[in-house]
Order: C-alpha cells, then structure tokens, then sequence
C-alpha cells in the first residue's frame, strides 16, 4: 500500500464514527480516521472541573458569543460558557434556510458523542414495521431481529443503565443497574399505570453504574451532571472516552484530525469509490486517500454533504443518487411540548446528588387497540425536582427572607416534555448551494422541511395527554406548552440517505452499503427510513457495528 | 435528566412560556466577580452607587456574605457591557434615572441619600409593580422588556448564588457527590440546605 492507502476510511469520529473505527481496527483493518475538526483526546474538557463561580458571565453567552453562534442559541442552552466551546462557528460554517432549521452541530474529534443527550432506547418491531404497515414512504429493509444482536452487542460495550420493564414497544437490553426515581416521580408512577395504564420507568441512559470489565479507562458516574462539558471520569459512553481507545489500542487506526473529506473520489473501475479528497482544515492542504472501503459516519447533514458533492458521468445528482432520494426525507423528533405541575406534599424529601437522568414514559398512541387521528406516537421524558432561586425572581421576598427562602428547598414541581416521530416526507429535504462558500470555498447546504399536519395533531395529544396525567395525579396549576420550533432542534436529524429494499427508491441497502457502490457505506443518522420516537442514537451504533462487520465479511469473501 | 425537559422546567419556574432565553435568563452557573477594584465601564459612580445599593438590599449580608461581599455590582456592569444589548442598556439606564427621580420626588433627596428604610421602601415599591405588570403583560422572555428593578434583582440573584460564598455559605454545593439518592429525610441531604446546583437544570 501506498503511504495515502488503507484498508478502510471511516469518515467521522462522533457516535457512529467512532463505532465503525472500533469494529473495523478490532478486525485486523489498518484503518484512516477523518474528522473535520480539532483533536479531542479522552480529558481534553476544559470546563469540565469548574467551579459555578469559575465561569464567566453566569455562564450566559456574550453578544460576542452569540453572534457566532445564533442557531445553536435556539437551543437556549449549548451556549452556555460551560459548552460553547462543542458546538461550531457559524460565521466560519454557513448554510441556507428556506425554512427555519435548526442545525446544531459540533466539529472536533469525538463530535456531539461529547454532547448528546445519553438517552439509549431501542427500537421495536413496530417501529421497523411502520411504514410498510401504513403504507408511507418506503420500508425499512431490516427488522427488529437484524439489530436485536447488534443491540445487545453495542450495550454491552457502551454501558446503559436501565430496568427491564418487559414492554414490546420498547424491548429491553443488556443493562447496567437502573438510577433511581425519587418519591415525587413513584407517585406520578402509580397514577399514569393505575388510571392510564401507560409505563412511567427510569431513563435508559449511557452512564456507568458499576465498573466495565473491558474499559478499565472509564470510572463509574458520580452524579455531577455537568455532562454536556465532557465527563473527565468516563462515567457516560462518548467516542472520546469509549470507542476512539478501543480502536486506538489495536494499532490499526490513524487518526487525522482536521480533515475535511469533501469529496468521494469515484475512479468508474468496477463501481467501486476508491478514496476521498481532503481539505486540511488549517493549512487548505489537498490530500487523496485510498481504501478498500469507506465508511460515511459525518453526521446525517455532513454525510449528506460529500455524498452530493461527489459528482461524476456516473454519479452527475450526487454519490449514489439513481433514486433522486438522496438530500429527501429529513426528519428529527419535535419536542418542546409537554406540561408543568407544582407538587403540594413531600416537604420533608429532598435528594442528594444530581441524577443525568429522567424518566420516561413510552409510546402508547397508535399502540395495541389505540387509534389517533394521525400516525405514530411519541414518548416523555420528565424529572420531578425542588424549586431554587430562579423561582424567585417573581416572589416577594427581599433581603433576609430571601436570602432564607433561597436557602430552604422549594416546592416540588414536575414537567415532562414529549419527543415526536416525524414521518419521512419527500418534500423535506437538504440540497447543495453552489452559489454561496463557507471558509473553506465548500458549497453549503440549503434546507427546506417543515412540520406537517400529522405532526401537528399529535402535538395536541402530546400537550393535552401530559396535562391531563399531572391533574390526574391530584398535582396543581398544571400548565401545558408548545413552542414553536425548526426541524432540527431535536438534534435528532436522520435521513436524507435512506436505507430501502428498491434501489430505485432509496440510497442505502439493508448493510447500509450504497446501492450503486457496494464499498461505500453510510450508518449515521443520514441512513434512516423512519424516526421512530426514540432517541436514535443507540440505534445508529447498532447499525454501524453491523455494518461493520459486513464490510470485513464482505472484504474476506473479496466481494469488495 | 433530559436536557429538554429540564428546559421547560427551568423556563417554568421562571413563570413564563418557553422560550431559549428565558433558560439563558437563568441558567444557572457560575458568576463571576469581577476583579476588586476594577473600573465599571458602563455605570457611572453615582449610578453604580445606586445599583449597589439596591443589590445590598435584595441580599444583604447577615451572618453570611451579601451582594456587595461577592461582587453583584460589578457582576451587573459587566453583563451590561458582554452579555445586553444596546437595547436593553438603555432601558436599563433610563430606568435607573427614572427610579432615582422617584426618590427626588418622594423624598426631595437622591436615592443614595435616604435613610435605609425609606430606600428600602423606595425598592418595594419599584419591585412590587414590576411584577403585578410582568405578570400583566405575560410576555414571552425575549420580549419581556424587564424593568430596571427586575433587571436588578435578576442579575443580582445570578450574580450571588452563582458565586462561592452564595453557592457555599447559603446554599450548599458539592463538587463531585459520587452517589445518588432519590429520595432521603431533608435533614440528611447535607446540610438540609437547597442545592446550589439542581439536577436537571446543568447539562
């Protein structure tokens, strides 16, 4: 091999990045590791030890702050002083929005895996069923049973705390010790089984309640729950801390950061991609590399990205588009609905400790023998807790019985906010912008996608169900909401690249190999189908260390 | 806990809709003093004088630190140079004329040189009234348009409790607290204080 050859490329080191280097470099495949922004190694969290006093500003961003980064603002939290620094420059990182979209994103070794939410779900049969069932879309070449191994091998790995609740829209994993719910949660438990008969359990979270054999490295959680700045004990799974050492300890991986891939370089020799076109990030440096296979883990927009800017006689609508699908069916969960209620009783409780968890109560609409007026459901995640100062700024106290109102734990509250499938519309779609550059002199992606009417009815189910469970529960000045939001601020986007059985309908196979170019595979969020309502991360992992294990089968067989 | 979720809670406690900024408003984390001694660079003396001195009557000290103690002064003079805007300086600087003059007229003296309990009623006052009309307007957070004296106090609840002797002596704040318990006595939840840093709220 030359010195720019490997036997694969994997394209991004975030959550499934970082799978595809572990399975890849733990199969004997010396493999190059490409991410577009600076290096992270495990501990490289800058703020991940400061004091509240130790941040500037309250924490609050900048004017200065904000104007790099006002999409990510609309998060209202990633820029935070304590997290700004994961989440990209939007000056240097430009792209369109013919639609309000939100795109949140974080370039650096280890990605939004530094940032992400933890929370581990797998999907269900249902959920792989559904757009055959009704009849949308196209359908998921897979089901339950392809991943349930996968699953169970990338839980095994990462660590997922969770209880076995036994529920087929939500099948059980290989869990670590479930955290715990406290008295105001168990209470609102017994209401939403007893009247509702729905699920109310623990989240299913990506932290270490008791040690990993195998990554001595990572320490259990210790209920800081300062998460989103990098976990400087390992305790929750990131590439940093997790899959990146895996792949490291094998010798078989180089990892390159500041690596812009732009490009897949299709050679026409027996419709196969023999390497990608590099942009150094810093010095504008252009690089080739080749490899046997090449693995597309760039984030569902990033992935997205190289496939239609790699235009050839072949390819002339973009890498692997004969379906004219690829840049459709964006999706993502819309939340920022729910409800709020204040919980008279329990004054003598209080916790001890802060829980990166919540709970979480399953999928129910559409479930069995319920039937809405739209397709689909969605699931919650709340917490119940104990006012502090900030619910102050409206009451009347000042100066010393502040400063004591402060000091005594306030009443309880709860709130639960819903998380919506959205269905895989055509129309929603990302496009190239040829016309406009970014820092780099790289085109920039336009979206347009927006909510539809199946989206907004289930809305008023996921408002009006919330508030009826709180006043249900005998809970007080139960208040619901809805916000209007992008597609995008779920940070839950998926599509763009589906897998499918026809290659004229979708991208992807059921490997998650290019229909038209077996060695290409693409296994982050840019490869689904549907979006389910649960968070999807655990399941791009799944399907990366699957798909992983193909390409080496694939590459022994010589079928690559 | 989910990050969202916990968006809508702390937007709640806040008394208002969601909206992001309604979270930044009270994102919890970490103040900062300013460095003793450091210039203001958008208050006057005479202005700073008065803000002091209703931050210390918001949170006086006691046996425990107040406002002026850790800082709140210049902790507000430099948010109003970093963090507002143009917008909201102004608002905020004609308020505080505003409130001064209130002074003149009632008392036919500035602010800073009344007697402690009138500026203590002269605070009141303000106070009481800006929250009968935030709860009036029930705007969202990004168009709240917060009056001088509600301005005050929020910066200054940040300000304090984000800072050491608010988190530590007031509140109770542990770095690493290696263990989670859901549900125990209050007096058994260290100290019994409130936690100066929920569950939930940081990310």
């Amino acid at each position: 091999m030359g010195s720019n050859s490997y036997d694969a490329i994997v394209v991004g080191t975030g959550i499934s990045g970082g799978w595809a280097a572990k399975e890849l470099t733990e199969h004997g495949l010396k493999t190059l590791v490409l991410d577009r922004g600076r290096m992270v190694k495990h501990g490289d969290y800058p703020t991940a030890l400061l004091n509240p006093w130790e941040l500037p500003y309250g924490g609050r961003p900048t004017l200065e702050d904000l104007r790099h980064q006002p999409v990510a603002a609309r998060t209202g939290y990633v820029t935070s002083q304590a997290s700004k620094h994961w989440f990209v420059d939007e000056l240097d990182n430009p792209y369109v929005e013919k639609q309000r979209f939100d795109w949140i994103r974080g370039y650096h070794v280890g990605g939004r895996s530094i940032t992400w939410g933890r929370q581990s779900y797998r999907w269900s049969q249902m959920d792989f069923e559904g757009n055959a069932r009704d009849g949308i879309a196209v359908d998921w070449p897979i089901r339950y049973n392809d991943l349930a191994p996968w699953y169970d091998h990338v839980e095994s790995f990462i660590g997922v705390s969770g209880s076995a609740e036994n529920l087929s829209q939500l099948p059980d994993g290989k869990f670590l010790p479930p955290m715990e719910l406290n008295c105001v949660e168990k209470e609102f438990k017994r209401t939403v089984a007893g009247k509702f008969e729905r699920a109310l359990i623990i989240g299913r979270a990506a932290h270490l309640t008791a040690p990993l054999a195998h990554s001595p490295q990572r320490g259990t959680c210790q209920f800081r729950n300062l998460c989103i700045r990098g976990c400087p004990f390992g305790a929750y799974f990131s590439s940093n801390s997790s899959t990146l050492p895996a792949a490291e300890k094998t010798g078989n991986m180089t990892l390159r950061p500041n690596a812009i891939v732009y490009e897949l370089i299709y050679d026409g020799k027996g419709n196969r991609a023999s390497g990608v076109r590099v942009l150094d990030a810093e010095t504008g440096e252009q690089t080739e590399y080749f490899a046997r296979v090449i693995f597309l883990c760039a984030s569902t927009f990033g992935s997205a990205f190289i496939l239609l800017n790699s235009i050839s006689n072949r390819f002339p609508a973009g890498f692997g588009n004969d379906s004219g699908e690829l840049g459709c069916n964006l999706m993502d969960h819309h939340l920022e609905v729910g409800a709020s209620a204040i919980v008279d009783g329990f004054e003598d409780h209080y916790y001890s400790g802060r829980r990166p968890n919540g709970f979480y109560i399953p999928r129910y609409r559409n479930v069995g023998k319920d039937k809405r007026d739209y397709l689909r459901g969605f699931g919650y995640q709340g917490s119940a807790g104990r006012a502090d100062w900030p619910s102050l700024m409206h009451d009347a106290a000042l100066g010393v019985e502040l400063k004591q109102k402060a000091a005594k734990p306030g009443p309880w509250h709860i709130s639960l906010g819903g998380f919506g499938e959205i269905l895989p519309y055509h129309e929603n779609r990302v496009t190239l912008d040829r016309t406009r550059k970014d820092k780099f002199g790289l085109p920039v992606l336009a979206f347009d996608a927006g909510l539809k009417q199946n989206e907004r009815l289930m809305r008023k189910d996921m408002a009006n169900d919330a508030a009826e469970m709180l006043t249900a529960a005998g809970f007080r000045d139960v208040r619901s909401f809805d916000s209007v939001i992008g597609v995008g601020l779920g940070i839950h986007e998926m599509g763009a690249a589906r897998m499918g059985r026809d290659p004229k309908t979708s991208v992807l196979n059921a490997w998650n190999q290019v229909h038209a170019c077996k060695n290409v595979y693409v296994t982050d969020g840019a490869c689904m189908t549907s979006s389910a309502c649960q968070n999807p991360s655990l399941t791009y992992m799944a399907l990366t260390a699957r798909a992983a294990n193909h390409a080496v089968e694939e590459l022994k067989q010589m079928n690559l | 806990m989910d990050r969202r979720e916990a968006l809508k809670r702390v937007a709640w406690l806040m008394g208002g809709t969601v909206c992001a900024s309604a979270v930044l408003a009270i994102e919890k984390g970490y103040s900062v003093t300013t460095s003793a001694g450091s210039k203001p660079s958008i208050l006057s003396a005479a202005q700073m004088a008065i803000v002091s001195t209703m931050a210390e009557i918001m949170i006086p000290r006691t046996d425990t630190p107040g406002a002026i103690d850790v800082g709140v002064p210049g902790f507000i003079d430099l948010m109003l140079k970093d963090v507002y805007t143009q917008k909201d300086r102004d608002r905020y600087l004609s308020g505080l004329a505003e409130f001064d003059a209130a002074a003149q007229s009632e008392h036919g003296k500035k602010f800073v040189a009344l007697e402690p309990t009138q500026q203590a009623a002269l605070v009141r006052k303000f106070h009481d009234a800006a929250i009968v009309e935030e709860h009036r307007l029930n705007r969202p957070h990004a168009r709240l348009q917060r009056s001088f004296v509600l301005m005050t106090k929020e910066l200054t609840l940040l300000g304090f409790f984000t800072s050491q002797a608010g988190a530590t002596q007031v509140l109770q704040y542990v770095a690493v607290p290696g263990s989670y318990h859901a549900c125990v006595p209050v007096r058994q939840a260290g100290n019994g204080r409130t936690w100066a840093v929920q569950p939930g709220i940081q990310f």
